[in-house]
């Protein structure tokens, strides 16, 4: 199976940053651009003043060396081997197009969670987590069908790459995986204000144990928790007017803000 | 009683359902696991299900329900824990049917707020709609089967949680920001 770590400098990227694919997509936006507003300095959790929300410019920005480039260390992949059949569509780069046709093993003309599982590796190489492809199949399928075109195909694949050269910044250490220390620093660095406890809390619930003794955390659960605290703070962020950090909910109240947030 | 949630749904809803004879199962378990590996994957499930429609078995209630029984997170079901899980779908299946009473396979807004009042909750119409929204894959303003189950299930590891930090029982909470979202992280 082909394997889809970075495809060498992709052109997509650059390309405006992975905010909603769709109208309406429940996960507003990709890692980048935040899409929650600057929140006041000082606000009880997310988007301290220092680098904003997200705190990161666009892709092109300070971040954005490894787009582009020959990735380093850990971060390697094989290339694409797709056999490569027709032209790309109108509007769909043409590597992310052959990208589309490779994955796409049983030639419907659709990924499923199923095939993109199969073709998303983590540093270590382990597959995808079925929760990661699942969430990330459902903010590009505009149809609700449980699978993507090409068309959200090649939005994902820009998405994972920004997400992948974010993974790779807070990984000081060049481990290939985030650990409780870096989780942290990117937290602060997301301009999320929470406490250790909570990255502990996290770390128990998705890190790889063995054979590291030390537990951290893979790309795709990385991305999987960025995606879940973004959308989850935002619906946290509309009931708390005050800001005081703490709101009163009723039980309607808090299975809507879930609800409808959720993927 | 102010909370809506007090009596706790169960999965079974009617009767629970007995066990069909073991080699049954084995031999449904042997055609179902493709690969022969002795598990269950994600995969092999969602093939080996129908949701009365010709749509994919919804893959989020595939790995709910591999979540429940899967015990060593191995990412998928055994043949023990497959006979819970067979049992886990038989018995939502017959819930199913006592609620969709014209068998269409779908069950409507009306039908799924008989099904959830049954369940014991107590929900606002306004809330049925975001459900809907939700878990209507196949935008007929209608529930199929196993996004039924998938709501169900939410619905109730929500409760479950909301019901933790409310402690009075008074149907509100007030929450941190960082204990509203361990709330979620600890369920989703």
């Amino acid at each position: 199976t082909p394997a889809l770590s970075p495809p060498q400098g992709y052109p997509g990227a650059g390309q405006p940053p992975p905010v909603g694919p769709y109208p309406g997509a429940p996960y507003g936006g990709g890692p980048p651009p935040g899409p929650y507003g600057q929140p006041p300095p000082g606000a009880p959790y997310g988007g301290g003043p220092p680098p904003g929300p997200y705190g990161h410019p666009p892709p092109g920005g300070p971040y954005g060396g490894p787009y582009g480039s020959p990735q380093p260390g850990p971060y390697g992949g094989p290339a694409p081997g797709g056999e490569s059949g027709g032209s790309a569509p109108p509007g769909v780069d043409p590597e992310a197009f052959s990208w589309f046709q490779s994955v796409d093993t049983d030639h419907s003309g659709f990924i499923s969670v199923k095939e993109l599982k199969q073709a998303l590796v983590n540093n270590n190489w382990s597959s995808f987590n079925d929760e990661t492809c699942l969430l990330m199949i459902n903010m590009f399928d505009k149809t609700r069908s449980g699978r993507i075109d090409v068309y959200g195909f090649s939005a994902l694949l820009r998405f994972i790459q920004q997400w992948r050269s974010l993974f790779q910044q807070y990984d000081r250490d060049q481990s290939g995986s985030i650990s409780f220390s870096e989780l942290q620093q990117a937290f602060s660095q997301m301009g999320y204000n929470l406490s250790p406890q909570f990255s502990q809390l996290l770390l128990a619930r998705y890190a790889q144990r063995s054979p590291n003794p030390n537990p951290s955390i893979q790309l795709d659960r990385f991305i999987h928790i960025c995606m879940q605290l973004q959308s989850l703070t935002d619906a946290f962020r509309e009931k708390d007017t005050a800001m005081a950090g703490n709101v009163r909910l009723g039980y309607e109240d808090f299975l809507t803000m879930v609800v409808t947030r959720m993927l | 009683m102010a909370a809506g949630y007090q009596q706790r749904p169960n999965s079974g809803g009617g009767a629970p359902g007995a066990l069909p004879d073991p080699s049954f199962l084995w031999s449904v378990f042997q055609r179902v696991d493709k690969d022969r590996s002795g598990i269950i994957c994600d995969n092999e499930l969602q093939q080996a299900l129908s949701n009365g429609t010709w749509t994919p078995f919804n893959p989020a209630t595939v790995r709910s329900i591999l979540g429940m029984f899967d015990r060593e997170n191995k990412g998928g079901v055994n043949f023990n824990e497959f006979t819970g899980v067979w049992k886990y779908i038989t018995d939502w299946q017959n819930v199913f049917r006592t609620y969709d009473r014209d068998n269409s396979g779908m069950i409507d807004k009306n039908e799924l707020k008989q099904a959830l009042t049954g369940f014991g909750y107590r929900l606002s119409d306004q809330f049925y709609d975001v459900l809907i929204r939700k878990f209507d894959r196949q935008g007929k303003g209608q529930v199929a089967f196993d996004d039924f189950i998938q709501c169900c299930v939410v619905l109730q590891r929500l409760t479950d949680v909301f019901r933790r930090y409310d402690t009075d029982q008074d149907g509100w909470i007030q929450v941190s920001y960082e204990q509203y979202l361990s709330m979620v992280f600890s369920i989703v």
